[in-house]
């Protein structure tokens, strides 16, 4: 039997340390394994006694690219769990300083991380010899959103202001006003940048994708709706734990989630566009046809198309939350902790992020269970993988380990956020 | 020398205040606080290495202080100049944890957005666990750096530069 095994033991461009080994006996594919070694760090562990004013400050230090994800859901969980509803401007902020997130992490990803993959650069400090324009516009889109996470955060990485019932502190109008300019500037660029991207020769590779996103009534979604599927899931997010389970596998510290009934499924970019395509503006959608996408869109490589319509799409949405500004009576509404269950979900920019917190009359948590999007999406990127390198078994290593590499790169895994715990099994003699 | 002929100066401090020996930077940032010219500009940084490519915008000198990991001794203070030396770095390509501020610099010289001069004043640390305090040793150097950095300050702020290794 002729065995090939091709490792990659240190992934690049991706957001934390994990490796791929792919095992290829008698001409196919016999596994492919995303392996994600980065210690556990036991944050539902040490969420638990903790108290719910404590819990967005503690969740932002999960991950330092997407802070908001984090912090949106537990304050949903919360308010759920408490009985309390956040609307009207407070609801606003919290979409604007998402958009923020949405912002800063895509145009990092489609720039820095993604587009040396379509353009045979090996990182984006060598593109930038020869594109030095694009990688000046990502640093100009980042640096908007970061704008906006500072103004309603109080600092882009690990924000402070965010509170249960609202923030600590909300911007006047003026404040929020002086970043619309720096907001328009980058609507204008990532045009471009859609434009840009969509020339990229992308391989003709497709996959039968059970999408999961939110949706909401009428907005694209970001911070709230129901959980639903290209395959008939349309579910409340409380109900995620009786449709959804997750599992350990020895190769990684991130947990597999898996819908029960089917299997792998896919969040994301690729899942929320095809999902909410109806709820992007006229102008946007435009724009992703005029790049080549149709209302679904099965090419995981062309993800990098749909990163940067939602940059689009966010920075839209910012201005015109900006401009319906006023600013509300006070930074947060009343809350007050009781025994009970909380759930929440937020679209985090790799996905959808789910909460869930057990809470004690006082308002400590007994129990957290966090599920964050790179976990959802890694039993699909292994498939992925087995799909991908299928097709190029016949070329020499380095190719199929490129090609690998770039199928990995496609979802944006943020693998610090997923790396989760590990059942230690001791066997005694 | 009339202010608009001197070379806008920038001192940079790096480093995270809660991971023990980490925070030398912000240390050596509070001791320079008001010792400075008013027309050099003093900024701390924990953690996004990209965004130091906009803070060096427009300026045209840096002098950055951050710490270094153990290698002879703690607190032992190493002047680098980039014009002549290079920062250690990750390998080509790695994860985006490991782009720093070696990474950051190359980034911004080929984007045209470094200063053209750029002091780096590393201090050896000991220990770096979250939560820790700074080590004797660390801490003491803090003042000796500062007093170097307003040396080099002066000396970067005029036209000429007079600075040697």
């Amino acid at each position: 039997m002729a065995t090939r095994t091709i490792a990659v033991d240190l992934l690049a461009r991706v957001e934390g340390e994990g490796a791929l080994d792919l095992t290829i006996s008698d001409g196919r594919v016999a596994s492919a394994a995303l392996r994600i070694f980065e210690p556990p760090r036991f944050f539902e562990a040490l969420l638990r006694g903790r108290g719910y004013m404590e819990t967005p400050d503690l969740v932002a230090r999960i991950c330092g690219i997407c802070p908001i994800a984090y912090q949106m859901s537990a304050v949903q969980a919360i308010e759920n769990a408490f009985g309390v509803t956040v609307d009207g401007q407070l609801r606003a902020l919290r979409r604007l300083i998402y958009c923020g997130e949405w912002i800063e992490s895509h145009a990092l990803h489609v720039v820095m991380l993604h587009a040396p993959d379509f353009l045979g650069f090996p990182d984006a400090i060598r593109m930038a010899e020869r594109h030095g324009d694009r990688v000046r516009d990502a640093l100009t889109l980042k640096k908007a959103g970061n704008e906006l996470m500072r103004a309603l955060g109080g600092r882009e990485i690990h924000p402070v202001n965010v509170r249960p019932g609202g923030f600590y502190r909300v911007p006047g109008r003026a404040e929020l006003a002086s970043l619309a300019d720096n907001l328009k500037r980058a609507r204008d660029i990532a045009v471009d940048l859609v434009r840009w991207v969509a020339t990229f020769p992308f391989p003709a590779f497709e996959r039968d994708y059970e999408f999961v996103a939110l949706r909401h009534s009428s907005e694209y979604p970001i911070s709230e709706g129901r959980l639903v599927s290209n395959r008939g899931l349309d579910i409340a997010i409380a109900d995620y734990e009786s449709e959804f389970e997750e599992r350990q596998v020895a190769h990684s510290t991130a947990l597999h989630s898996l819908i029960k009934r089917r299997g792998a499924y896919v969040v994301g970019p690729l899942a929320r566009f095809a999902l909410n395509f109806d709820r992007l503006s006229a102008p946007v959608q435009a724009l992703a046809r005029e790049a080549g996408l149709g209302a679904v869109c099965n090419n995981p490589f062309r993800s990098i198309v749909v990163r940067a319509i939602e940059i689009v799409y966010a920075c839209e949405e910012a201005l015109r939350l900006i401009a319906g500004y006023e600013p509300p009576a006070a930074a947060a509404v009343p809350i007050a902790p009781r025994a009970g269950v909380g759930f929440g979900c937020t679209e985090a920019p790799r996905g959808i992020c789910w909460h869930r917190y057990d809470f004690a009359a006082d308002g400590s948590i007994g129990k957290a269970r966090i599920v964050p999007p790179t976990s959802q999406n890694q039993p699909s990127i292994e498939a992925d993988l087995a799909a991908m390198a299928a097709t190029v078994l016949d070329q020499p290593d380095d190719v199929i380990r490129d090609r690998c590499e770039r199928s990995i790169r496609n979802y944006d895994p943020c693998i610090s956020c997923s790396a989760h715990f590990l059942k230690l099994s001791v066997n005694r003699a | 020398m009339s202010p608009s002929a001197r070379r806008k100066v920038l001192v940079l401090a790096l480093g995270n205040a809660d991971r023990g020996d980490d925070g030398i930077g912000a240390l050596v940032a509070a001791k320079l606080v008001d010792r400075l010219p008013p027309d050099v500009t003093l900024l701390a940084r924990a953690g996004d290495m990209l965004s130091l490519i906009e803070d060096w915008a427009g300026f045209d000198a840096a002098v950055c202080v951050d710490a270094a990991a153990p290698q002879h001794a703690a607190g032992r203070i190493c002047r680098i100049d980039l014009a002549s030396d290079e920062l250690p770095h990750a390998p080509s390509a790695a994860s985006s944890h490991a782009f720093g501020f070696a990474e950051a610099i190359a980034l911004a010289r080929t984007l045209g957005r470094a200063p053209r001069d750029i002091i780096v004043y590393a201090i050896e640390g000991l220990e770096f666990e979250p939560g820790a305090p700074l080590t004797y040793d660390v801490a003491a150097a803090a003042d000796d750096a500062a007093d170097q950095i307003i040396a080099e300050v002066q000396a970067l702020r005029a036209p000429a530069r007079t600075t040697g290794c």
